[in-house]
């Protein structure tokens, strides 16, 4: 393991700090290994529920000059087919390879029923995805809005979750990120994935005069949320003492430092993958290497945070 | 950037049959090589991959067959009607000498631009197109005034009345051929794979799978066995690709990411 970009998280050790985002390239085995294969310390599941879901129609995903909108809406394939997933990558990688499973329910009792099912397969880590934009009109606000449903979720999970460690996956759309995070330490969460998509945002045709996803709006993700999610992820290190996966507009090595700088113990990437593809995860370890060794920086340790000071 | 969603005219209809129609369009980019394939969103329906079957005088053509819900909703496209064009995706096919094109169903329609640029730059080729029934098989006058081209149709209304594989070994063994295109039905490519493994010939073949977004990153068109995404590394894959895949010939997975087993 590169002794450099080596980096401890919830007791395993993972080979890079970086982590595959949830929804990008995570519905089958075969995907996930090639971003592992490409370098990324651990890869993140597709968000998945109990029961298969269609999601909505398309455009569902489209690229535009600040980054990418998306109104996937959920679909997967359900726990059942995607547990087969999940036990295939890990014979496929390793025992030692870096799976964390993301789960969603519609109601906070199925959250921990998929939990549940999903630590059948030892994940490293549970992620939970209590703040997806695309289907409030089906569930109510996101749950990740909510402090109470925040708290219990999080109580629910934990305790169907077991030996396996929590990350509660936030949205930067509450009356106070810094009150929700505390909210998940207080509650038992291991960990705080931050953030989710924002918004969500529209896109109009102006050739048709109509908006362009089929769900009229969708989660923006990309360099334009970039900032926003750093100062998310700053926040939250500086007012709790959970570890932080920081996601959100990553595209280069100088991002992922400035995402170690605020705080992050790992740094996961989702649109990235649209703008500098698989081999984005091989550069950016690279290009961290190489930061790292110009500095004479013996460890990611040496300067987690270093803005806090 | 062709990745961003924009509207485009229908500059005008064609129709092949009741169930097959051709919409052509400006060209939105250039070079569009064959066997790439464009998001074509009808504004308030849905968006789905459409192959294309021409490019010409700086014209680009999608032909379509209605076989559900979205695509018999374009049926109804007329000229001057706004549609959006999200493309092209994915690798084509490249050029080869003495090549054999073997299509079926509405996998001739890809084989339909290459046959043009192969006979641009007069390459020779031989053709072999196989459908249910005549019907089925659009661009005849073309694929048959370019190269020697053969038919077989199901039912015999057209050329021969059989299955495509059954015609291929002949004209592999009959000819100085060296390389096969396909496209078409599953069933048919993983015949004309082994036929043409068999004949120690080279080979490229387009593949379909479910695709959402088209740009490499929903991971819907994943192929097991290698984690090739069939909208980015594909739908044209070599023999060195094809060969490296496990799940030719199963079900496909669907809307949910599930191997569709009905
Ligand atoms: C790369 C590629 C190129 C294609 N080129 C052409 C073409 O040139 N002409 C043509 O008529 N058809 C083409 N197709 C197939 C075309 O996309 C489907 O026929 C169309 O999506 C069917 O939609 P529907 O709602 O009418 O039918 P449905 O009833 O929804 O489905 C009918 C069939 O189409 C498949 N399908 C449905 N949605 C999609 C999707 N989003 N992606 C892939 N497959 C889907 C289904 O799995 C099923 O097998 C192509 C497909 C791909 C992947
Ligand atoms: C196409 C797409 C699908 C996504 N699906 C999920 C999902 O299923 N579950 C989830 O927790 N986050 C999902 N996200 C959000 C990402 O995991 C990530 O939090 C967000 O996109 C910000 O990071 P990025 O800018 O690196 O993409 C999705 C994002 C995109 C672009
Ligand atoms: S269609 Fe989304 S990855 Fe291929």
């Amino acid at each position: 393991m590169d002794k450099l970009l080596k980096t401890s998280f919830l007791g395993k050790t993972y080979p890079s700090p970086l982590v595959l985002a949830s929804g990008v390239l995570g519905l089958t085995a075969d995907s996930m290994k090639r971003v592992l294969d490409a370098g990324a310390g651990a890869v993140t599941t597709k968000s998945f529920g109990l029961e298969p879901r269609k999601g909505h129609p398309c455009p569902a995903i489209l690229p535009f000059d600040g980054g990418l909108i998306n109104a996937v809406g959920l679909s997967n394939p359900g726990v059942d087919e995607m547990v087969k997933e999940i036990r295939k990558l890990r014979e496929q990688a390793g025992s030692s390879s870096g799976i964390f499973a993301s789960v969603f329910g519609r109601t906070h009792e199925e959250f921990g029923e998929v939990t549940r099912r999903a630590v059948e397969f030892e994940p490293n880590l549970i992620e939970v995805n209590v703040s997806c934009p695309n289907v409030s009109s089906e569930f109510g606000t996101p749950f990740g809005a909510n402090e109470m449903d925040v708290e219990h979720i999080t109580r629910i999970v934990k305790k169907a979750a077991g030996s396996i460690p929590v990350s509660i996956k936030l949205t930067i759309h509450c009356p106070s990120l810094i009150r929700m995070a505390k909210i998940c330490e207080e509650n038992g969460a291991d960990a705080i994935t931050a953030i989710n998509t924002v918004g969500p945002g529209m896109l109009i045709d102006t050739g048709v005069m109509k908006p362009v996803l089929a769900n009229t709006v969708g989660g923006v993700s990309g360099p334009a949320i970039f900032p926003l999610a750093l100062k998310a992820v700053y926040e939250i290190c500086g007012n709790t003492r959970l570890p932080v996966i920081g996601t959100g507009g990553v595209r280069t090595a100088d991002e992922a430092l400035q995402m170690i700088m605020a705080g992050a113990r790992m740094v996961s990437i989702g649109s990235g993958v649209y703008y500098g593809d698989i081999e984005l995860f091989t550069r950016i370890n690279r290009d961290l290497r190489s930061w790292m060794k110009e500095r004479d920086i013996k460890n990611l340790k040496e300067f987690r945070g270093v803005v806090h000071e | 950037m062709s990745d961003l969603m924009r509207t485009y005219p229908v500059l005008n209809v064609k129709s092949h049959s009741p169930v097959m129609k051709s919409f052509y369009f400006r060209q939105p980019v250039p070079d569009i090589q064959p066997g790439r394939f464009f998001n074509v969103w009808l504004p308030g329906v849905d968006e789905k991959p459409f192959s294309v079957s021409d490019v010409y005088q700086g014209i680009m053509e999608i032909t379509v067959k209605a076989v559900g819900p979205f695509t018999r909703k374009m049926m109804d496209v007329r000229r001057g009607d706004l549609l959006g064009l999200r493309g092209p995706f994915g690798r084509g096919f490249s050029h080869h000498q003495h090549a054999l094109l073997v299509g079926g169903g509405m996998g001739v329609v890809p084989l339909r631009y290459l046959a043009r640029q192969l006979r641009q730059r007069g390459f020779h080729f031989e053709v072999l197109l196989g459908g249910r029934c005549g019907q089925d098989i659009p661009f005849q006058n073309d694929f048959s005034e370019w190269a020697p081209t053969t038919f077989v149709t199901d039912d015999g209304s057209l050329g021969y009345k059989g299955l495509v594989a059954d015609y291929m070994q002949d004209k592999i063994r009959e000819s100085r051929l060296s390389f096969v295109y396909s496209s078409g039905p599953e069933a048919m490519l993983v015949k004309v794979m082994d036929l043409a493994a068999q004949a120690g010939l080279d080979y490229e073949i387009s593949f379909e799978r479910y695709m959402k977004c088209g740009i490499g990153i929903c991971g819907q068109c994943v192929v097991d066995g290698s984690g090739i995404r069939l909208c980015k590394e594909g739908p044209v894959l070599t023999r060195q690709e094809a060969e490296k895949v496990s799940e030719w010939g199963l079900p496909h997975r669907d809307a949910t990411g599930r191997r569709n087993n009905s």
